[in-house]
């Protein structure tokens, strides 16, 4: 009979944290998704820490009014579909009020679904293929460019600023990589550009050696290469070099990681990538900066946008006064400020517009070349 | 025909840093026929190494004074330690269930895989590890057959490896201790072979290849990451089947046909399933002649 008491008095012991748990502290919860291990973590974790950023800033600047703090759950989706969807769930279990995340395309649109489902708002900083947001789902919101914006920009500046007559196409099958390849195959050919071949490899793979040589036997004026992720499209570069292929190299947003350049070093020079256009000069750009690089180095592709994606979010929150859906949505909808990366005024797909120019890597360094409308930048 | 020839050159690069690897996994079949799974770990391992030791003396500016000391030190490193940390896996994973079913061992053989990835993973993180660039950057051009400085490296040290491995197993009087170990393990300790001694060397040989091979992919292919053992591994593996597991020279062979097949078969047919090519003729081969290509004799010169 002691026993008992004892062990009901331990039980009761335990659920006291619980029960004081639940009622002083009030936190609001916040949730990211995108690949922290696998081949694409260093971008992950680039998103990861724009994230973090963002939710510390947030909150020395007053956070958000009856909220004692912003707690934060980074999922691992590992650029896998189905981690993905079980990260989803995951964080709705955890109860978050809002995601930023994720990166590949083919992890954000089936847990996009799960999301929605629940009226969860979900902003992507990375996933450009135009189905993010094409499939309408009322929570659904895009902080980066289209694919469909990007293919054009790209087959414009392979047309007029290059002067190519054809071009040789690879891409890794991914929902993105294959999808924007497809797109900038289309859009070529429109402008009268010749596709002397479109190839496909597989993801993970590192030895491109058979597909080079058959690129440098077409020895097509443009080499358009599409992978998911740097380092991939890293090792690409360097065995063209190595295999002494001519072409030049174009590629696209995901090799728009300081990493690219690390592992193809000297190879990396005079490639172009087409991406959004951010202007650095922008105090906020600037404030960014500041408090970023000291902490985590260089700015990596999606960081700021994973940074504007979370300020987004907490300003509709805090503007909405409340963790309902559509009060958060309408909010969002009502945004319209300069962030980091761009200025943010989201569109009724949920887009937030694209800004695709131009860049050549020049020195280790990605330098702004051409934009479409006015061509070469200076 | 220049772009066969070209084919050709890549398809020996790829196919000799399989040969190497599959050499591990058949040398230790034929001694206590066991398929050593952890062994692509090895192969990582060695690229990590090499990283590592070429990293720091790319810093102490070494590379750019004196490319070749640095570069043989390093490959002398790298393997010394695989081979150390081959004998330890041996010694915690394998000795004690020698005596059980082959199963068990299999099974251990698998969990020393995921435990040497993983560990590769904590302490050394999820991002590319970079190897110096500074080495072998020229080319030589013949028409439009291209041969890279760092190809002619890669495939030379192949064969002075392959070289060197035939002669120790066929010549010396360790090599011909192993291959007593392995057609008897009780008639070869009854004439004073130490069998225990002959696993560990086996072992450890296996793994200096497996080593060297990680070494110069790094090279080759610029960085390394943690999970790069799985795919070479498994491909090896199919390398030292095809050419007749426990067979030196079969693993040798298994493994350029493994790397040409996968390189033709992306250059002139398709390259979305190269790896498909590479698994049909292993399939093939094995229909017509199970034991393997070299597989007839493998009562007589298996290691």
């Amino acid at each position: 009979m002691k026993k008992r008491v004892l062990s009901i008095m331990a039980m009761g012991l335990i659920l006291v944290p619980f029960l004081f748990a639940t009622v002083s502290a009030k936190t609001l919860k916040i949730g990211s998704m995108s690949p922290l291990t696998g081949p694409y973590a260093s971008d992950g974790t680039d998103i990861k820490n724009g994230v973090w950023t963002a939710i510390k800033v947030f909150e020395e600047a007053g956070g958000i009014p009856g909220y004692d703090k912003i707690e934060f759950f980074p999922q691992d989706t590992a650029c896998d579909p189905r981690q993905a969807v079980a990260a989803a769930n995951k964080l709705l279990n955890l109860g978050v009020v809002g995601v930023v995340g994720a990166y590949c395309s083919s992890s954000t649109i089936p847990s996009s679904e799960v999301l929605d489902e629940e009226s969860i708002p979900m902003i992507t900083p990375a996933s450009t293929h135009q189905d993010v947001t094409d499939r309408g789902l009322e929570y659904m919101f895009r902080m980066c460019g289209r694919d469909d914006d990007q293919a054009p920009a790209a087959a414009k500046f392979i047309k007029e600023s290059l002067g190519a007559k054809t071009i040789f196409i690879v891409d890794d099958k991914t929902t993105y990589s294959q999808g924007l390849a497809d797109g900038v195959r289309i859009a070529i050919e429109k402008l009268g550009v010749k596709v002397l071949g479109h190839e496909h490899v597989n993801q993970g793979d590192k030895d491109f050696s058979a597909i080079l040589t058959m690129a440098k036997q077409k020895n097509a004026d443009v080499f358009y290469m599409s992978l998911q992720g740097y380092s991939p499209a890293a090792m690409m570069t360097l065995q063209a070099k190595r295999l002494g292929l001519k072409s030049q190299i174009v590629t696209q947003d995901a090799c728009f990681q300081p990493k690219y350049m690390g592992v193809a070093k000297a190879a990396a020079e005079g490639v172009y990538l087409t991406y959004g256009f951010t202007d650095p000069t922008t105090p906020e750009y600037k404030a960014f900066e500041e408090r970023y690089v000291p902490k985590y180095g260089a700015i990596a592709a999606y960081a700021t946008y994973a940074y504007d994606s979370t300020t987004a979010l907490l300003k509709a929150i805090k503007a909405a006064g409340s963790t309902e859906p559509a009060k958060i949505k309408a909010e969002l909808m009502k945004l319209d400020y300069q962030g980091v990366a761009k200025h943010i005024k989201f569109g009724p797909k949920g887009d937030s517009g694209s800004s695709y120019i131009a860049f050549k890597v020049v020195d280790g360094k990605f330098v702004p070349y051409w934009e479409p409308v006015n061509g070469l930048i200076k | 025909m220049e772009y066969f020839i070209q084919q050709l050159i890549n398809g020996i690069t790829l196919g000799g840093m399989y040969a190497l690897i599959a050499l591990g996994y058949t040398m230790v079949y034929g001694v206590i026929q066991l398929i050593n799974f952890a062994h692509g770990e090895f192969f990582a391992a060695g690229g990590y190494v090499g990283a590592i030791a070429l990293g720091y003396f790319s810093g102490l500016g070494y590379m750019e004074t004196h490319p070749i000391i640095c570069l043989t030190a390093s490959f002398a490193m790298s393997m010394a330690y695989c081979a150390y940390l081959a004998v330890g896996v041996e010694k915690i994973a394998y000795k004690p269930l020698r005596k059980e079913s082959r199963l068990a061992a299999l099974l251990s053989a698998l969990g020393m895989s995921i435990f040497l990835s993983n560990g590769l993973m904590l302490t050394q993180g999820v991002y590319d590890a970079v190897y110096p660039s500074e080495l072998f950057q020229g080319r030589f051009d013949f028409g439009m057959v291209t041969i890279s400085y760092l190809q002619i490296m890669i495939v030379s040290l192949t064969a002075c490896l392959l070289v060197g491995l035939n002669l120790l197993v066929f010549k010396t009087k360790v090599g011909m201790a192993m291959r007593a170990t392995a057609q008897d393990k009780t008639m070869s300790a009854l004439v004073a072979i130490g069998s225990n001694r002959i696993i560990s060397l086996t072992f450890a040989i296996g793994a200096g290849l497996a080593c060297a091979a990680g070494i110069m992919y790094g090279l080759y292919y610029g960085s390394v990451r943690y999970d790069m053992g799985f795919v070479p591994g498994i491909k090896a593996f199919a390398a030292a089947v095809l050419g007749g597991i426990g067979n030196i020279t079969g693993a040798m062979l298994g493994g350029l046909i493994i790397g040409m097949v996968e390189i033709f078969g992306a250059g002139y047919i398709s390259s979305e399933y190269k790896d498909v090519f590479a698994f049909i003729i292993l399939i093939a081969v094995l229909y017509f002649k199970p034991t393997g290509i070299m597989g007839e004799n493998i009562d007589d010169t298996r290691v």
